[in-house]
């Protein structure tokens, strides 16, 4: 086979067995998962599941105890260097925004391209203010981020993660901490990046979109993928018990 | 006023000696701050036990003391070392310029120590790990993400450490510097007015903390400016 059919089978993310502990606590156990280019993976499952955890490992925010964590071909390790070209390749959208509040917006999307990607400070702007167009607030560019509401400052979180061009973007509960008439802005900035293409590992309880967007639906408790299926099947055939439980719960109002 | 011509020049050249005290000791706390709340949030337990050895020993014990100690402590250790070299030598004179200015150094460091310690613990672990996810480095996160968020946590008390700072010089009189406190207590024996040469050295006194206390703000200004809402 020659390397473009090898590039393009490869998944982008594997996991083989991996296990996380916090002291005697287990919060992953045995984890296997592999993510295509592409795809579109929705996480979901009870508080306390190992679902944040899962995708902190994937770019080491969190380091897994055994097994094997790759990344586009890179394994995750203590070399410092891997895990700073794994990072430059996966983007993160966290719960709380998590912009740095003694920058403008602009500065935001700039610092990391300059820092990290060797940007010229012009052409990092340039790159900042074609992802804030993306998501719909150019105008903010130079105001600071305590000035924006929540759903305007997750959409500068995720243009921030753009700009990098990432291959990969992890959403760590993007609209949890959102006043509800702020979680669809936020969601069409998502689907929109999903119809353009973009692999999405995303831990999220909002089951429209996972409904309308995800390619695999994983469900997780106590620390295990307890089951995952295309979305159609998840919702409407659930096998396991504990996902029907869930479903019930979350679905039932 | 009258008692006071002639020595004007003497109290305008002391409050020069004030100013480069403070300059110098300023720029010397924040070195031993910096240093002091960098051990204390290392995982070295020397370096922990080292800077906790620090804080208690220099915010327990009275500065003068400390200033006296540093100044014939050095005067006479580094004797000892000269007669090493030549025993000809009978005493080797610390300038109490730089005596004064690292004893107070030292003692305002101390509390810098966990002024300093107390900002980096108060800068959002979420501001570092969006730090980490871009691929910034540790030392790239240190400079750009965790110095700005902690010095704006810092200043307030850290303001009140240059009003320390600025009193105590002086306290270097004690030792021969003839910063203003030194000045008014030749003043004092030549003219015998105590009380108006006093109120000199506090008049310049307030001005210094005054000036420190205006910088302090507009820096307090300018560092909240991300904070107010200017939509």
């Amino acid at each position: 086979m020659d390397s473009m059919t090898d590039t393009e089978t490869r998944p982008l993310i594997k996991m083989i067995k991996v296990n996380k502990f916090f002291g005697p606590f287990q919060a992953l156990k045995n984890i296997d998962l592999e993510v295509y280019k592409g795809e579109k993976i929705v996480i979901c499952g009870p508080s306390g599941s190992g679902k944040s955890t899962l995708i902190r490992c994937i770019n080491r925010l969190e380091e897994h105890n055994d097994g094997n964590i790759i990344i586009d071909g890179i394994e995750l390790t203590d070399k410092v260097e891997d895990i700073d070209a794994v990072r430059r390749e996966v983007g993160m959208v966290f719960q709380s925004f998590n912009l740095f509040p003694h920058m403008t917006i602009a500065k935001n999307l700039m610092i990391a391209q300059q820092l990290v990607r060797k940007t010229p400070k012009a052409k990092a702007r340039e790159i900042a203010m074609l992802y804030l167009e993306r998501v719909k607030i150019p105008e903010q560019a130079d105001k600071y981020p305590i000035q924006l509401s929540g759903g305007q400052q997750q959409r500068v979180a995720i243009a921030r993660a753009l700009c990098m061009r990432p291959e990969i973007i992890l959403f760590d509960e993007p609209t949890s901490a959102l006043d509800p008439e702020m979680i669809n802005e936020v969601l069409d900035v998502m689907i929109d990046l999903a119809r353009d293409g973009m692999t999405m590992v995303c831990v999220t309880h909002e089951m429209g979109f996972a409904r309308s967007v995800a390619d695999r639906v994983i469900f997780m408790d106590a620390g295990e993928i307890v089951e995952q299926a295309e979305p159609a099947e998840f919702f409407d055939n659930p096998e396991n018990e504990r996902t029907k439980v869930f479903l019930n719960q979350i679905l039932s109002h | 006023m009258e008692v006071l011509t002639g020595w004007w020049d003497d109290y305008f050249w002391g409050a020069v000696i004030v100013a480069k005290v403070f300059i110098a000791s300023l720029s010397l706390m924040i070195l031993f701050g910096l240093i002091g709340a960098g051990a204390k949030l290392s995982n070295s337990r020397v370096a922990q036990k080292i800077a906790g050895a620090y804080t208690v020993i220099f915010r327990g014990t009275p500065e003068i003391l400390v200033i006296l100690l540093l100044y014939f402590g050095s005067a006479i250790l580094l004797t000892s070392i000269a007669q090493i070299f030549n025993p000809e030598i009978k005493f080797v004179d610390v300038p109490p310029f730089w005596a004064g200015t690292i004893a107070i150094s030292i003692i305002v460091g101390s509390y810098a120590t966990e002024t300093f310690r107390g900002a980096f613990l108060g800068v959002n672990p979420g501001s570092i790990e969006a730090a980490r996810a871009l691929g910034m480095s540790t030392l790239q996160t240190f400079i750009y993400i965790r110095i700005p968020e902690m010095w704006r946590i810092a200043l307030p008390p850290f303001g009140n450490h240059m009003l320390s700072l600025i009193k105590d010089t002086a306290l270097i009189s004690i030792i021969g510097l003839n910063e203003t406190l030194f000045v008014a207590k030749q003043a004092i024996t030549v003219t015998g007015k105590p009380f108006t040469m006093y109120i000199v050295v506090g008049a310049i006194y307030l001005g210094f903390s005054s000036v420190i206390t205006l910088a302090v703000m507009a820096i307090e200004k300018f560092g909240n400016r991300t904070t107010i809402d200017a939509k």
